[in-house]
């Protein structure tokens, strides 16, 4: 009996105690300290899972990778449309005249901050050969990299180097460190995008010490020479404070592209001459739910937010262009930043149902059936209901970020067409009984349920029996991408983000080659397409490669392969006691080092 | 002795099975992290490659084998998505999870048997029926109705907006009431129907009891009946409950209101390890919860065994 | 007990009895949704976004314009279709096993079936079901097959204990003894007499699916096509935030009354057959 009266005892003091020791754990590291540095608090609606280069393929990544590393290259902070301004790079690229050899320069005196991995727990210098190395362990298969992809077939011996087993000590004769701040590379072929391949964080250069003393969890012990090093990261949030050592160079809004017209506002003109980084402490919060993250900016728990959609009822005055209600423009700023991508729902070309047939009669009769459901798509409504008819709608892909963006183009191309689609289904012989059953495909999600739901009410406009419309779900995006990247998904809806300002990059979405697993997955194959694909894809921007680029738009759109598409139109509000211009386009995670919390022109600062 | 050879040769067969059961349906069934891992314009040769690197193209049973040896040596491995040592994730969650977890869980079942003792005491008159009538509508309460109910009540401005939206910013007893409140009261409304109702049927069985008519009959007085005898005599089956709960709350429980309210516990971690298949981790989750549950199964076996010869 | 006596029981309980009338009539419902008469309408997309009630709308619209009232009156048929297929499968399963259990107490039929349910009841429940319904992913069962195979456990452990019981009954020894089949046994004098188990079983199993599908939809591992109260419900969990409420109001209430119309009713049973009972 007596052990009985003790257990309950027992395990209640044992709960106590348990719960008095974790909070003792969590508290503060520094209660008062914390006051003396100046501190922006940002937010995202994702979290990374990843802070290691080679694996930095969404934007939640890139944006901490490229403040912990360095890349050579990077977008001028203020000019719009984007403009590249060299980084770690002393200047823009020298370019052999055949348009092959490219030979960069990088900066003296860099140096990678203080890790136990290094001798002594000293950061040295920063060479060029890191830079080889970064690029080689994106093509290691040990690491699991996402970013070759960038590089592959275009780098004199480097798929080479993989297949002859990925061994570091043999020399990549198309990428070499000529000295320690000499970095060459010998291109295939002509590669104009190459620079901006530079930016993105997968070309971050990381020091091989600290990948082998870390090994996988390097990806959570970052060792570079950005402006920040981190302090913590969890899936809730990371702490960025500043790298001391980071290079110092004076600021010049000439040099960012500063444009006194439209951004003489924003009080960035005190911060001329000053040495980035300016903020002592980045804290970004991983906020997925939109209302959560709305309610900490409102509650003044972070400086910066991405307002969701539900809000905007409440926040904007008006939506073109997008203005605050007056009282929260009292307190915040504005800006409508076009996101670097689009949205499309691609057929899949490879089935039979609905794409390319080896009937030439089903054949048209399926493209009269794809072009009829295009026409059905009821564009507005989607950009009304979902994005609250501020996003952006156009035909095709080269979406209104791009250089290359057509702004006259021919508005009917968007348009809903009822009569249209149903005259085109009824000519081709096609009604209730005989239209074959759409699988559309999602990963499970509100959101996605609810874009599939409005889909299917879109096709029953036209006389599309609503049983015949079906949803094909995926518990994960992981299993979904399985499915269509391994062809067995009917309808796929897909997001892409842009890797650098130049259509190429979603042009190629289309280009027949990169059928999936590639990332071609409507499975798109058009002659000419490629051909001119191929062309254009060796010429620096030219008037006449823009035509070529729009003509391939003009093939797809006629050849009714992908419902496309529209770019959300993200808008950004933060304090308006900050100095800043926020991106989530290619800008992205560089602006962080320009972020000024004790503006001069502001009132009391915001801690 | 013989009996406790007995239990644990049956624990190990238990285990044998969770695991493999787990096994089954996280792993080899489970989610595939291939297509998330591989990068952009993937060849088939990498897809091959990311696979490889990640162990699925081995045989079922040296995955099976090494899960076991794993599972043994608590050498864990590294998560797939971030490459952190799951060690040193659950080291970092679980102390989150059973802070948040805990004041609930305990409440839940204090409230349960204090709601129990009363209905006892008034068993038949209306507050008994009130007590019943409450603990059924408990019952009837979806988990995520209460969720959502009490996140608007509490928590925004349609309501009293006293406490934060979502988060786990813990830096001190003040913050950490903030951000635990509403999950405690909503894990206390979620468990009391279920508890008041399970404690009051232990208390009436108590309660029918021969020595506690014999008490009552030489006149003990109602309290002296209800500590003395019903409480201390029903302690078997309440700590059998707590115990059992403790694994599935923390795990069951904590999924739903850690990735609802976004608080980086264990729950929150198993989620997105269930949703982006991230299965070092999935697989540490599953095993040490199923093996603990066993473990804590045979213990209370073989403890009650040790207070009661009788029990078989 | 028979129905006669069970139903005169029944008659007293004036809370037992509203929850068979509550049960009853969103039966009713469920039947006319299925008969193509009630909730047809419920994926049409015509109204403007998010309606406050009206004529027209009776609960108002969700985002995309759909009428919440044809939605949670469809979803009456949703909840029954996964609550009778889960509460019914489950139960005959963890009947036939656990008589199996019970009638061959000691054997390795016993310790096999023992063993099963054991290493069920050690997986956390959200988690396997979760896997169950995942590895099963695409196959439009799933999410039942998941709920079946974690719910069967209890029965069976119910059913185990009464077949033993029954099993030491002399008339049992007597069928034993003028050399009757075991099967025989079991089907015609065991199990019949563990009816009263399984009727409470099959409603606090139902009780148990519907709130089991609510999670999993919230989940995304849910039901794929059609509409379901868990369904709106994860569809709420983006809107009350931002202050609409008419998708979270319609299906909390409706799934709350429900839920508490089959709980009633399961009390009333217990009571009814066995007022001093502990359920664990």
């Amino acid at each position: 009996m007596a052990t009985q009266k003790s257990k309950p005892v027992s395990i209640f003091l044992s709960l106590t105690l348990l719960l008095a020791s974790t909070a003792c754990d969590l508290q503060p590291e520094d209660g008062d300290s914390a006051n003396a540095f100046t501190t922006y608090r940002h937010s995202m609606d994702g979290a990374p899972s990843s802070l290691d280069p080679v694996h930095a393929s969404n934007i939640y990544s890139n944006f901490l990778v490229v403040n912990l590393f360095d890349t050579l290259y990077r977008y001028k902070y203020l000019a719009r449309p984007y403009q590249l301004e060299p980084n770690l790079a002393e200047g823009l690229p020298l370019i052999s005249a055949d348009g092959l050899i490219y030979t960069i320069r990088i900066k003296p005196g860099v140096h990678f901050i203080d890790d136990p991995s290094f001798p002594d727990s000293k950061g040295r210098a920063v060479r060029a050969e890191d830079f080889v190395y970064s690029i080689k362990r994106q093509f290691d298969p040990e690491m699991r990299a996402q970013g070759s992809w960038l590089w592959q077939g275009r780098i004199v011996g480097l798929d080479e180097w993989k297949k002859n087993g990925a061994d570091y000590g043999q020399e990549v004769s198309g990428l070499r460190a000529l000295d320690d701040r000499t970095i060459q590379i010998q291109l295939i072929a002509p590669f104009p995008q190459l620079t901006h391949t530079l930016v993105q964080g997968h070309s971050a250069i990381v020091p091989r010490e600290a990948v082998d003393h870390y090994g996988q969890e390097f990806a959570i012990h970052p060792v570079g020479s950005g402006p920040y090093r981190l302090q913590s990261f969890n899936n809730a949030s990371a702490v960025l404070v500043r790298n001391t050592r980071f290079r110092q160079e004076p600021f010049s809004l000439a040099a960012e592209g500063f444009d006194p017209a439209t951004q003489s506002g924003l009080g960035l003109e005190p911060l001329e001459g000053r040495m980035a980084p300016f903020t002592d402490r980045i804290e970004i919060e991983f906020i997925a739910e939109d209302a959560a993250r709305w309610n900490a900016f409102v509650a003044g728990e972070l400086d910066f937010v991405k307002v969701p959609v539900t809000q905007f009822d409440q926040v904007l005055a008006n939506r073109n262009p997008p203005s605050l209600v007056p009282l929260m423009a009292e307190k915040y700023r504005l800006i409508a930043n076009m996101e670097s991508g689009f949205v499309h729902t691609d057929f899949n070309m490879d089935d039979e149902r609905i794409g390319y047939h080896p009937d030439p009669d089903r054949d048209a009769r399926n493209k009269a059936l794809r072009c009829a459901i295009i026409k059905a798509f009821d564009w507005h409504k989607r950009n009304e209901i979902f994005y609250y008819g501020i996003g952006r709608v156009f035909a095709g892909i080269i979406p209104p970020v791009s250089p290359e963006f057509d702004t006259e183009q021919d508005q009917d191309l968007i348009s809903r067409d009822l009569d249209g689609a149903q005259e085109l289904l009824s000519s081709h012989g096609w009604n209730a009984s005989n239209l074959p059953v759409l699988e559309y495909g999602f990963a499970a999600g509100v959101t996605d349920r609810q874009m599939f739901e409005q889909f299917r009410s879109f096709m029953t406009d036209i006389g599309y029996p609503a049983e015949k419309i079906r949803p094909l779900t995926f518990a994960t995006y992981g299993d979904y991408a399985r499915a269509y990247l391994n062809r067995e998904v009917m309808l796929a809806t897909i997001g892409w983000t842009m890797d650098y300002p130049d259509a190429e990059n979603t042009i190629q979405l289309f280009f027949g080659p990169n059928a999936a697993p590639g990332t071609n997955s409507a499975n798109y194959n058009n002659t000419e397409f490629n051909r001119l694909y191929r062309a254009s894809s060796t010429m620096q921007p030219s008037p006449m490669r823009t035509a070529m680029y729009r003509n391939m738009n003009r093939i797809l759109i006629s050849d009714c392969a992908t419902i496309s598409g529209i770019s959300r139109t993200l808008i950004l509000v933060w304090n308006r006691d900050l100095a800043m211009l926020p991106d989530r386009s290619f800008v992205g995670g560089f602006f962080f080092r320009f972020v000024e919390t004790n503006a001069p022109s502001a009132g009391d600062g915001t801690d | 002795m013989q009996y406790a050879l007995h239990k644990i040769l049956h624990g190990m067969l238990l285990i044998l099975g969770v695991t493999l059961i787990s096994f089954m349906l996280m792993v080899w069934f489970g989610p595939d992290q291939t297509y998330t891992l591989i990068g952009k314009n993937a060849t088939v040769e990498q897809i091959e490659e990311v696979r490889s690197q990640l162990g699925y193209d081995q045989p079922f049973l040296k995955r099976y084998t090494d899960y076991l040896v794993e599972l043994f040596t608590l050498d864990l491995g590294a998560s797939h998505s971030s490459g952190e040592q799951v060690g040193s994730i659950l080291k970092r969650t679980i102390p989150v999870s059973l802070a948040l977890m805990i004041p609930g869980f305990v409440l839940g079942n204090l409230v349960g048997i204090a709601l129990g003792l009363v209905a006892v005491q008034h068993r038949g008159q209306w507050i008994d029926r009130l007590i019943t009538g409450f603990s059924v509508t408990g019952m009837s309460l979806s988990f995520l109705i209460i969720i959502i109910a009490l996140q608007v009540l509490l928590s925004t401005p349609f309501g009293v907006n006293l406490f934060p939206v979502r988060g786990w910013q813990v830096t001190g007893l003040g913050s950490y009431l903030q951000f635990v409140t509403v999950p405690t009261i909503s894990l206390i409304l979620v468990t009391v129907g279920y508890n008041t109702r399970f404690y009051r049927a232990v208390f009436v069985e108590e309660s029918g009891k021969d020595h506690i008519r014999t008490a009552r009959a030489y006149g003990a007085s109602p309290a002296t009946i209800l500590w003395k005898h019903i409480l201390k005599n029903s302690m078997i089956p309440i700590i059998t409950r707590f115990m059992f709960s403790i694994p599935l709350v923390v795990i069951s429980g904590s999924l739903l209101i850690e990735s609802y309210f976004g608080i980086p516990g264990v729950g929150k971690i198993t989620f997105d390890a269930i949703t982006n298949g991230d299965q070092p981790v999935l697989k540490a989750v599953v095993g040490l919860t199923a093996v603990s549950f066993v473990v804590i199964q045979v213990l209370t076996d073989m403890m009650y065994k040790l207070v009661d010869p009788r029990i078989a | 007990m028979g129905p006669g006596r069970l139903w005169s029981q029944l008659r007293n309980d004036r809370a037992g009895l509203a929850g068979l009338l509550i049960v009853s009539l969103f039966f009713l419902v469920a039947a006319g949704v299925w008969a193509g008469w009630l909730g047809q309408n419920w994926s049409a997309a015509n109204g403007g976004r998010w309606e406050s009630a009206s004529a027209e709308y009776w609960f108002g619209t969700n985002i995309l314009g759909q009428d919440i009232f044809q939605r949670s009156i469809y979803s009456i048929r949703t909840a029954f279709e996964i609550g009778l297929v889960v509460a019914l499968a489950s139960t005959v399963l963890g009947a036939i096993l656990g008589a199996l259990a019970g009638w061959y107490h000691g054997t390795w039929m016993d310790g096999a079936i023992l063993w099963l349910k054991g290493v069920l009841d050690s997986i956390p429940f959200y988690l396997l079901v979760a896997a169950v319904a995942f590895a099963l992913h695409g196959k439009p069962w799933a999410m039942h097959v998941a709920m079946i195979a974690t719910f069967w456990t209890t029965t069976g452990r119910l059913v185990r204990a009464e077949v033993m019981k029954i099993k030491s009954r002399e008339f049992i020894a007597a069928s034993q003894a003028i050399g009757l089949p075991d099967l025989l046994i079991l089907s015609r004098h065991v199990l019949p007499n563990t009816l009263h188990i399984l009727l409470i079983q099959v409603s606090i199993t139902f009780v148990a699916a519907i709130k089991t599908e609510v999670i999993l939809s919230f989940l995304g591992l849910g039901i794929q096509d059609g509409v379901s109260w868990g369904l709106m419900l994860a569809e709420s969990t983006q809107e009350v935030l931002a202050g609409h409420f008419n998708n979270f109001m319609a299906a909390s209430l409706m799934l709350f009354v429900l839920l508490l119309g089959f709980n009633l009713f399961a009390d009333a049973l217990q009571d009814a057959f066995d007022p001093k009972q502990v359920t664990l």
